[in-house]
């Protein structure tokens, strides 16, 4: 591909919505990634795919706007799942059985409604180069929440995330706090797979959240390494998908994951 | 003596499934006083603390410190605030937090970061807690506790303080114990800790016996 080829390219306005939102997404999601690892939930975010799957199929059913209340039941599970944070054997178990409940439910509702399943996982399964304006929109106001959970709650989280008896001890407010976490990050990964596609969910959230774990020597170092390798990921990312003219979705977790690989190496060295 | 904190704890049961192992356990500490518990591993010392400060659920009976008899998040918020924790697992943390993060999470940090240095970890302000021995941690979260103290915390619960020190380290940390005008109430298997506490209680199988210092 020749410059002026890229340049045209460049110009296109769904080309430049989604490099905005790759870089809003970039910069802000991260920081989820890093209360993820943190709370050692990572399987939150196939649960609340299939949440939202769900969510989009009763939205279809009661003729509601299926994203909203995707997104609405993917804050509602996650604030339910909070309180079991506190168990010694943590979300892992019950994430797997609000996923496998969510898709059994997810496809009697599409079954009861009439609708094809294909139109709802279509609803689901959005893509970077399809994003519209009014997916941009949300993606800021989900990134802005993150960005001031994160600056309030910052020393409150630290501790939390090392040692949830030590932030109680600490007189902070555990259980609330779990609960506003369990939420901002049900919803930002509701918005995630609906505004980027379920692939690049990883590429924003958890990969940078890997590497920056490698990198980071306390929450404030991780969160700015996640961050720093979020926005240059996947810009990158896209640029290749650009230049290759391949899919994006695929280029960008290969290109977050190749730098996530990379921290690897330089720990172990 | 004025923060020092009165402790009530009547026929307390604490259970691990359907296995006690806090056994019908009443106990009464008076503002100011020092009291060791002894024992065996698994004999309910450290369940007994954890209880204490809500982190442990209370099968039956009551602990009352200050005259409060928790039964609010709110008034559990309000316990752990008016105790200070030395813990005997070190934190699950695998997640990294610096030590002056660990020290400003006192409630009086400039005293915890003055105590530190005292104890020889000051200059460690900006490692991470994992990168840290067992024995440096265990000065950091002495200095928490002790910071947390001058803050108004009228309660030391102290769990085998001295348990990853070399013996100099244990008769320092001792001496500092000992020399707090609150009232501490210390899980130990070191007789000189021990030693500097007015009275001891022996666990064995979840039942509590007060033993002769």
């Amino acid at each position: 591909m020749n410059l002026d080829t890229l340049v045209g390219l460049l110009q296109l306005i769904p080309v430049q919505r989604a490099i905005i939102a790759l870089a809003i997404a970039g910069g802000a999601f991260p920081i989820v990634g890093v209360w993820i690892i943190g709370l050692n939930i990572v399987p939150v975010r196939f649960a609340m795919m299939h949440v939202a799957l769900l969510g989009i199929a009763l939205g279809m059913l009661i003729q509601l706007e299926p994203t909203l209340v995707g997104l609405l039941l993917c804050g509602v599970t996650g604030v339910l799942l909070a309180p079991l944070a506190k168990r010694p054997a943590g979300l892992s178990g019950p994430m797997g059985l609000v996923m496998t409940m969510a898709i059994a439910a997810a496809l009697l509702v599409l079954s009861l409604s009439g609708v094809n399943a294909n139109g709802a996982f279509e609803l689901l399964w959005g893509s970077i180069l399809a994003t519209r304006t009014i997916d941009v929109v949300i993606l800021g106001i989900v990134a802005t929440i993150i960005i001031v959970v994160y600056v309030v709650k910052k020393r409150d989280l630290a501790l939390l995330l090392y040692d949830r008896e030590v932030a109680l001890c600490s007189g902070i407010a555990v259980e609330q706090l779990t609960m506003l976490l369990m939420f901002v990050i049900a919803v930002a990964i509701g918005a995630a797979v609906h505004l980027t596609g379920a692939l690049l969910v990883d590429s924003v959230t958890i990969l940078p959240a890997i590497a920056a774990r490698n990198l980071g020597r306390s929450l404030q170092h991780m969160v700015w390494w996640a961050v720093g390798i979020g926005i240059v990921g996947n810009l990158l990312g896209f640029g290749l998908t650009l230049v290759l003219n391949q899919p994006p979705g695929p280029l960008l977790v290969i290109t977050v994951g190749l730098i996530t690989l990379a921290t690897f190496l330089r720990k172990r060295a | 003596m004025t923060n020092a904190t009165a402790l009530h704890i009547s026929n307390l049961v604490c259970r691990f499934g359907s296995t006690p192992v806090v056994d019908d356990v009443s106990l009464a500490i008076a503002p100011g006083e020092h009291v060791a518990i002894v024992g065996s591993n698994g004999s309910g010392k450290t369940t007994l603390l954890r209880a204490i400060l809500g982190l442990h659920p209370i099968y039956a009976g009551q602990i009352v410190v200050d005259h409060v008899h928790a039964q609010s998040a709110a008034d559990w918020r309000q316990r752990q605030q008016r105790i200070a924790w030395m813990p005997q697992r070190q934190a699950s943390g695998q997640f990294p937090l610096l030590v002056h993060e660990l020290l400003a999470s006192s409630r009086n940090p400039t005293v915890a970061h003055d105590i530190a240095s005292q104890l020889e970890v000051g200059m460690l302000a900006d490692r991470p807690l994992h990168a840290l021995s067992g024995g440096q941690l265990q000065r950091v979260f002495l200095a928490r506790a002790l910071g947390s103290i001058a803050g108004g915390a009228g309660l030391l619960l102290a769990d085998e303080p001295t348990a990853a020190l070399d013996f100099g380290g244990q008769a320092a940390v001792a001496t500092v114990i000992a020399a707090q005008q609150v009232t501490v109430l210390v899980v130990t298997h070191d007789r000189t800790m021990a030693s500097h506490c007015g009275r001891v209680i022996e666990m064995a199988n979840g039942r509590a016996r007060e033993v002769t210092p």
